[in-house]
């Protein structure tokens, strides 16, 4: 106890002595005879108007009426698929006090979608054998004649489906398996030429910076708490300062915005048990102090040793926040069984309650989707974790999602309990633990075991009697 | 590194001596201090002795017994800061066995719907209890019954004083086998009740501690090992183990070999056809034999004569059973 006091003091005390942390901004341009004006060569718009496109698709997918809607349909693969110029930015917009500055995608990036950069493996957690972006694109046509996003035959939560599987297929899948791969080999993308002719960044340069676009950090989250970055992705107006990094009072979409894993992280490491957030951030911001300090030379062998290091820190605690979410709602999806299962032995009304357990289980699923989307094929893990989630919730009859037909609709039939399903939610939870050694642990079915652990002490001791 | 050692190592002292879970926390002691006069004064046969010289001997508190006790407390202490980290924990046990009920049963009954929280919680305390102090008891049997394991609990009854700190004088193998035990009982007690009661088990406590233990701590349970021969009567020590009943444990006199192996509840001995209640005014040796023997208070043979007895046990049983296949 009076240790911990200690450390903390120490840790204080440090924190107050250094100077600010440095910001993911700002890196000097390195390309040899750069004849342009640019003052910095950091440049991620393309990521930041994808993490805006995914948003403002996740509202939509929840606009839908229960009905067949054409017109909804076609907004929806707009967002998905289109590159046209006029799309709107419908998440997130100005709240209150906390002004966000873009209205349009184009105003960050132009002609950019998020099918291109779709996952191209086949899903095996979903039915129909299909493509990451086939399925993104099956999902997305059926959230247009969803209600509000729901479909109570299936208990899909098609929003909640769509955005947690993307952040995986696109996002998480864009950086493992491409920026932070094959891209930080020698040949590829040199440092020692410009990205593109007369760009103000190298090659490595800006791979690092798209791969860094993707998490969806602010720019300064290392001078942010997690409980701050959190506020800001809920565009808390209380945060609306501290996001508004060069002060002109907006806060802007490409670099002062909190998204995707990065919000997750935030959310997760708030609990005080983990720090995801600020240690990917941390290997990032080294990596392209790392690039920076090349100075526009190619990356010696050892330098790209070193930059792999920081790749593999940020794939490995990348994933571990995957594997977070999806322990935390498997722990939400069995609150949920348990109350369903009450108000069924009550003759209870069990509507809103299949609502809420449609909307968890399709975070689960999105999330447990999004896990098998890096770069190495996860084996008997995303066979054990596919099997333990099923293709549905286990529905109200006892039923589950088997497969589709040939019409691209759900055939359905008969399956396990409920009673028995949330067993397979706690079997989930253990997974994460087993393969991941995920540390958070929110919504931990077991969770009441570890306080009543601390309270009965260690058994750790000489004590005869 | 080593900064940090000591740092553990003297924090790991302070807290066994400042944590109310733990059986010498200062306040448990003091009121064992309070107890033995009171009963040294109005009680005890022997009214006559004076308090003082009684409980302040010298040649109790700084016999070569108790000296060993005192190096044996603070070696064990030491040696478990690393053993303790490669033990089972009650966390383990816990979980296994909430997974495993889960697969056996197949779906998770919750019981007790219609009680209180603080019903819940009495009747994991109870069961707590109970579990605990039978286990305490049967490994107690055990180690005097079972031949390799009494070579490690005889460091135990090697003490020819004894005082408070001789509840540490322990065998570190021995050690091992008691947090074994504890994670256990623990595990069990958690994993069971978590699972048929969920989020409202809890332990009910004073002062953090359990409250049995606590009731059982504040009155006396550091004069068990004493030469205070407190005693219940007749009537009460056939329920609760006195310290005058543990202190028969220790006799030197073979009538009183294995017997009142129980912790708290002397229900346990009586079960077992062990127990047996302290007279007025016994007077006993305490140590495995009589005759002082050559050695026994020598820390290297405390630590290291326990492995070369099981070690030959093991070996007779080797050649017993060499023998009988020569046999066949
Ligand atoms: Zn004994």
């Amino acid at each position: 106890m009076k240790l911990k006091i200690l450390v903390s003091c120490v840790a204080v005390a440090t924190a107050l002595n250094v100077n600010a942390a440095q910001n993911y901004a700002d890196f000097p341009v390195t390309v040899k005879d750069y004849k342009g004006d640019a003052d910095h060569s950091v440049s991620y718009t393309g990521q930041s108007a994808r993490h805006v496109l995914l948003t403002s698709l996740k509202k939509l997918a929840g606009k839908g009426e229960g009905k067949d809607d054409q017109a909804l349909q076609a907004k929806l693969l707009a967002y998905y698929a289109g590159k046209d110029a006029g799309r709107e930015v419908i998440s997130p917009v100005s709240k209150g006090g906390f002004v966000v500055a873009q209205s349009q995608v184009d105003e960050i990036s132009t002609k950019k979608n998020l099918a291109g950069k779709t996952y191209k493996g086949a899903v095996a957690g979903w039915p129909g054998s299909m493509t990451g972006a086939e399925v993104l694109n099956f999902m997305v046509v059926k959230a247009a004649s969803a209600d509000k996003g729901f479909d109570p035959l299936t208990g899909y939560d098609y929003a909640q489906l769509i955005h947690k599987f993307a952040m995986g297929a696109v996002f998480y899948n864009q950086v493992v398996d491409n920026y932070l791969d094959e891209k930080l080999d020698a040949d590829n993308k040199p440092n020692n030429k410009p990205y593109k002719e007369g760009q103000p960044y190298t090659g490595k340069e800006h791979v690092w910076d798209e791969a860094f676009g993707y998490f969806g950090a602010p720019a300064n989250t290392l001078n942010l708490t997690a409980e701050q970055v959190y506020n800001i992705a809920k565009q808390k107006e209380s945060a609306f300062t501290l996001a508004d990094l060069n002060n002109d009072g907006e806060v802007s979409l490409y670099n002062e915005m909190a998204y995707a894993h990065a919000y997750y992280a935030a959310a997760t490491d708030k609990g005080g048990k983990t720090n995801y957030l600020h240690t990917i951030m941390q290997a990032f911001v080294d990596g392209r102090q790392l690039i920076s300090d090349a100075n526009g030379e190619a990356l010696t062998d050892k330098q790209r040793t070193e930059l792999k290091a920081y790749a593999e820190t940020i794939a490995d605690n990348w994933e571990k926040v995957i594997a977070e979410a999806v322990f935390k709602y498997a722990g939400s999806t069995y609150k949920d069984l348990q109350k369903l299962d009450k108000l069924i032995q009550s003759n209870g009304d069990v509507n809103k309650a299949f609502r809420q357990y449609a909307k968890h289980w399709s975070e689960l699923k999105g999330f447990a989707l999004a896990l098998q989307t890096g770069k190495d094929n996860l084996g008997e893990t995303a066979v054990k974790l596919n099997r333990l989630i099923g293709f549905s919730p286990v529905l109200l009859g006892n039923t589950q999602v088997l497969g589709i037909d040939a019409e691209g609709n759900y055939v359905q039939s008969s399956s396990i309990s409920m009673k028995e399903y949330m067993l397979h939610m706690l079997n989930v939870q253990k997974l994460m633990v087993d393969e991941f050694g995920v540390e958070a642990r929110s919504n931990d079915v077991m969770a009441d075991l570890g306080g009543l652990a601390e309270k009965l002490g260690s058994g750790a001791s000489v004590e005869n009697d | 590194m080593f900064e940090s050692l000591v740092i553990s190592y003297v924090q790991d002292l302070w807290i066994a001596l400042t944590d109310p879970r733990k059986r010498v926390f200062w306040g448990y002691l003091l009121i064992s201090l309070l107890i033995a006069i009171c009963w040294i004064k109005w009680v005890s046969p022997d009214r006559g002795v004076r308090v003082k010289t009684h409980l302040f001997n010298r040649k109790v508190w700084w016999s070569a017994s108790a000296r060993a006790d005192y190096a044996i407390f603070l070696l064990n202490r030491l040696a478990f800061l690393f053993i303790a980290p490669v033990l089972l924990t009650q966390l383990v046990v816990a979980q296994w066995l909430f997974e495993s009920l889960y697969q056996w049963i197949g779906h998770r009954p919750i019981l007790g719907e219609s009680w209180s929280d603080m019903q819940v919680m009495i009747c994991f305390t109870l069961f707590y209890f109970l579990l605990d102090d039978f286990f305490r008891f049967y490994l107690h049997k055990l180690l005097h019954e079972v031949p390799w394991l009494w070579a490690f609990h005889k460091v135990h009854h090697s003490a020819r004083t004894l005082t408070p700190i001789t509840v540490f004088r322990a065998h570190p193998v021995e050690g091992v086998l008691f947090s074994l035990r504890t994670a256990l009982v623990q595990g069990i007690a958690m994993g069971v009740f978590v699972f048929f009661f969920g989020g409202r088990v809890d332990l009910v406590t004073v002062l953090g501690a359990s409250i049995f233990a606590f009731m059982f701590n504040v009155t006396g349970s550091n004069l068990r090992h004493s030469h205070i021969a407190l005693r219940y009567g007749k009537a009460l020590e056939k329920w609760l183990i006195s310290p005058a009943q543990h202190q028969i444990h220790h006799s030197t006199n073979p009538i009183h070999f294995d017997k009142n192996y129980g912790v708290v509840l002397a229900l346990w001995d009586r079960l077992f056809g062990s127990l047996v209640i302290s007279q007025p005014g016994q007077d006993i040796e305490f140590g495995l034999r009589r005759e002082v023997t050559y050695r026994e208070q020598n820390l290297l043979y405390i630590y290291m004569q326990p492995f070369i007895e099981s070690f030959n046990i093991f070996l007779s049983k080797v050649r017993k059973r060499e023998k009988s296949i020569a046999k066949n």
